[in-house]
């Protein structure tokens, strides 16, 4: 059976008609072209499909499209702004903090969860906010660099 | 070209950004599973819910009759492939009656999970309910899923078409022996016995995976015509390409491979796992068709790990540590398909000691487990589990300090290889000299509750060359756009810019780097074996200098004059006379851009092998009570040849480390006594997190490889090799319990220590 499903993505109101089994991940990637988030593993064990729920940061292959109304979703999409990108998504760019690119959408929201919430983590939180984000190509080492760098830059913000 | 240090060049050497790195950060890049095509239909794959059976019969025709449901495949929609048929791969060519084995089972089915048959339906529900409605009638056999219970005589046989290859005479009975290899020279039993030490070790490794976040996706479309394009997350487009057509029977003229983006490889996505299928049912249906697989499929037979093993090892030294044999069996656990070669892992073993008397056995066993695929330096971190915890164990036995005994015993440049070969330019005793001195080695092993250890392990990876091509073609601004035949594994964009910008004297901004498709761009093999960075260097220097020189006869003609009085220098050709007319690449192309194009072109074949070495060093915490072990500091040390982009190098390095360790410690499969893996999920199979690990330190050594261009070594696959080995000697320092069992899991560990009475 599907649905119409109406809820604020990236700040904007959109609809589209899903079907009732449709994870939040479904939904954003083949009903409204949102492709950044992935699929690694569809039950919450990898985190490449972490958006941002209210701010907070969801695996959406364990979220009901049916659940997605009423909530303010922010996918990778709506993270750069304007053609600007984020300050964790530029340093992950200037240190090394990308490889094949298929955990780095997820791990920029969950370091955003983080970030937004503590000014300035210490290597240890900064490495608990990504431990739901595998990564299977840099080691981990130069992603908490550049989000504990990121920080600092939003902090001169 | 006199190999330099990358201190030398003006863009090589560079820690430059991935020129790919926004599209990763913005989830633009485009990976396979983000392709959707208008009319797209779904595919799923039918597996075997049996570790060895005989196929009686398939009946599809309930699938066929189910509403949505658009086209069914079985192995009898292909042409049979002969035992034996190979397809084109390096020097050496690939076994693809074993690929379109692990594509669709015909006949038989020798492990859980091998496909059977495809549905394509107008969604993947469909797909799925139509998979439930084929009838497979199996007649389940006995089934035999480890190494020695499958080389035991009166084992289960699961090929009734292989004799052991390599022991004479030729047995006549077939046998689960694939194959036996022997590297020998001089009188190791009899050096043994003589020996003032001697240390046995028996190891046994457990299939792990690759782990790659991405999935196998492919998206696959035929043409009115009948002309198939096929959107891959491959290694190589052009053996996805010879595999697609080889198993279809299809000319290769009518299809075209697209690689995009890949998320992650590893050497899971050297072969093709589903794509002919995809075409198949795509031929059949009329419409794109998009296979997916879960993350069940993936670790449940659907994509080859990586081979378990087990492995003996005997090694002898005199009183003064110098060794005096080395002797090893091998014997690879392949899973369910014939065909893997146990010498890689036998060279990774034994290549960086020099020893008199050598003798290595290798055998290739099946088992009704999943086909067993490349991973990151195939077979080293098996070898190195063996032998490096031998040689750990020799120097304790001795009281010899484990850095002098290697130093003592290194294979140096022109030391013989096991082959026979010797070898190259190579640079272990300078990475053992850098361990002698660094911190990670000297420092004094902090104290703390648990049980601390160092240890240290070598590692060897041969790599291999085989061949790149590509072309560059001068955009209208006079920017060279470069197209390459390998796809972008390990930042080989960003990498290829630098090269190309050296060449030309440019910024690494003005040059663009794609991968072409199978169509676009000359043959290429794929990435694989530590071979793209060097070999396509060579590649694009040639085409890079093909295309200066017909950039320097337009220039001559431009400013009339001799091409010897020209000289040219960061995009501009001049006269050599001082004052002389001069003339940018950009203008020089916009004054002839209709003259023609200029495409420079290069090829790189049976390069020099650019052998990788490291040497790690690990602080590990070990509590006894539970078994848990703590990574505390990780130091990597590697010849890397010529570091094209050291940032590129060490994240090479690190998560190669962190891959090492993740099978060390946790990473394995669990195996029920059906044949059906009990950890097939990224929950319960438990790959490393950012918690578990601590930053890998990486120290790069560089030693040119001498005859290839800008001395470039590989450098992606050697630092998986010694983790295991590195972190069961620091275990083996803090407790004095060796583990032989890989992943040393918090299990395996408090067992060990409890049957040794040291909890």
């Amino acid at each position: 059976m599907k649905t119409l499903i109406t809820c604020t993505v990236n700040g904007e109101e959109r609809t589209a008609l899903a079907d009732t089994r449709d994870t939040l991940l479904e939904l954003l990637r083949d009903r409204l072209g949102l492709t950044g988030a992935k699929e690694g593993c569809g039950n919450g064990n990898c985190g490449t499909c972490t958006v941002l729920v209210d701010g907070a940061a969801v695996c959406s292959c364990l979220m009901l499209a049916q659940e997605a109304p009423g909530h303010d979703i922010l996918t990778i999409e709506g993270v750069a702004q304007g053609g600007a990108l984020h300050p964790i998504q530029q340093v992950l760019v200037e240190r090394g903090g990308t490889q094949c690119g298929f955990c780095t959408p997820g791990i920029v929201l969950s370091a955003k969860a983080l970030l937004d919430a503590t000014a300035a983590p210490t290597d240890a939180e900064i490495r608990h906010a990504i431990a739901g984000n595998l990564c299977r190509c840099t080691g981990y080492g130069k992603i908490v660099e550049a989000i504990a760098s990121a920080a600092v830059a939003m902090k001169g913000q | 070209m006199a190999a330099k240090a990358s201190s030398a060049y003006q863009v090589i050497g560079k820690r430059l950004p991935r020129v790919d790195a926004k599209e990763r950060v913005t989830g633009q890049a485009i990976y396979p599973a983000d392709l959707n095509l208008p009319g797209m239909v779904h595919a799923k794959l039918l597996r075997s819910p049996h570790a060895h059976a005989r196929i009686r019969g398939i009946d599809a025709s309930r699938a066929e009759a189910l509403a949505g449901v658009l086209a069914v495949v079985t192995a009898a929609d292909f042409p049979e492939l002969p035992i034996g048929a190979t397809i084109p791969m390096g020097e050496t060519g690939y076994d693809m009656w074993m690929v379109a084995g692990i594509n669709l089972a015909r006949g038989k089915v020798h492990w859980v999970g091998q496909p059977v048959a495809g549905v394509a339906a107008v969604d993947v529900h469909v797909a799925e309910a139509a998979l439930a409605l084929i009838a497979v009638e199996y007649e389940p056999l006995p089934a035999v899923l480890d190494v020695a219970a499958a080389m035991t005589p009166g084992a289960p046989v699961l090929h009734e078409h292989v004799v052991t290859k390599g022991v004479e005479p030729r047995p006549r009975a077939p046998s689960n022996i694939c194959s036996r290899t022997v590297i020998a020279r001089g009188d190791t039993a009899r050096a043994l016995g003589g020996a003032a030490a001697t240390q046995r070790i028996k190891v046994e490794v457990d299939t792990a995976h690759q782990g790659y976040l991405e999935p196998q996706v492919v998206v696959a479309q035929v043409d009115a015509n009948g002309f198939a394009t096929v959107w891959a997350s491959t290694q190589g487009q052009f053996t996805a390409e010879l595999m697609i057509a080889r198993m279809l029977g299809m000319p290769q003229s009518q299809l075209k491979v697209v690689p995009l983006e890949i998320g992650g490889g590893f050497g899971g996505k050297i072969a093709i796992h589903g794509e002919a299928v995809a075409v198949r049912l795509a031929q059949k249906c009329g419409r794109p068709v998009k296979l997916a697989f879960t993350r069940e499929e993936v670790l449940q037979g659907g994509s080859g790990p990586p081979a378990g093993a087990l492995i003996d090892v005997a090694v002898g030294a005199d009183e003064d540590g110098r060794l005096v044999a080395i002797e090893g069996t091998f014997r690879i656990d392949a899973g369910g398909l014939p065909g893997l070669s146990p010498s890689l892992l036998m060279q990774a073993a034994a290549a960086l000691y020099q020893t008199p008397n050598l003798n290595l056995e290798g055998y290739d066993v099946v088992t009704n487990k999943p086909r067993t695929e490349a991973y990151r330096g195939p077979g080293g971190i098996q070898a190195a589990f063996a032998m490096e915890q031998a040689m750990d164990a020799l120097c304790q036995r001795l009281h010899l300090d484990p850095l002098k005994f290697r130093r003592l015993n290194a294979s140096v440049t022109g030391s013989t290889m096991p082959i026979g070969t010797p070898f190259p330019s190579i640079g272990l005793t300078t990475i053992l000299e850098r361990v002698a001195e660094h911190a990670s080695w000297t420092d004094p092993l902090p104290k703390g509750r648990c049980a601390r250890g160092r240890g240290l392990a070598i590692g060897y990876w041969r790599g291999t060359s085989m061949t790149s091509a590509g072309h560059i073609t001068i955009a209208g601004d006079g920017r060279p756009m470069v197209t390459m035949g390998a796809i972008d594994l390990s930042g080989t964009r960003t990498t290829m810019a630098q090269v190309v910008a050296e060449e030309f004297g440019l910024s690494s901004s003005d040059i663009h780097v794609s991968t072409g498709d199978t169509k676009s761009v000359g043959y290429s093999d794929g990435a694989a074996g530590s071979r793209v960075a060097r070999t396509m260097t060579a590649a694009l220097v040639e085409a890079s200098r093909d295309a200066l020189a017909q950039l320097s006869r337009r220039a001559a003609e431009k400013l009339q004059c001799r091409r010897e009085d020209l000289k040219y220098a960061r995009g501009v050709f001049g006269s050599r006379q001082a004052g002389g007319p001069a003339i940018s690449l950009a203008e020089l192309m916009q004054a002839t851009l209709t003259d023609g194009a200029v495409v420079g072109r290069g090829v790189s074949t049976k390069l020099p092998l650019g052998v990788e070495i490291g040497a790690h060093v690990c602080d590990v915490a070990v509590d006894t009570a539970t078994g848990q072990v703590t990574v505390l500091r990780y130091t990597a040390f590697q010849d890397v040849g010529l570091a094209l982009n050291p940032a590129a190098v060490e994240g090479q390095i690190e998560g190669s480390v962190v891959q090492g360790l993740g099978w060390a410690l946790t990473e394995g499969f669990d195996y029920g006594p059906d044949g059906r893996l009990r950890n097939a999920s990224l929950l319960d199979y438990r790959m490393p997190t950012a918690l578990d690990v601590p930053k890998i330190e990486c120290v790069l050594v560089e030693t040119p490889v001498p005859n290839v261009p800008y001395g470039v070594r590989g450098v992606g696959e050697v630092p998986i090799v010694p983790p295991a080995a590195c972190v069961a000697n620091a275990i083996a320092r803090a407790t004095g319990v060796r583990l032989t069992r890989m992943p040393m899991t918090p299990e395996r560990v408090l067992r060990a220590l409890l049957e040794a009475g040291r909890p």
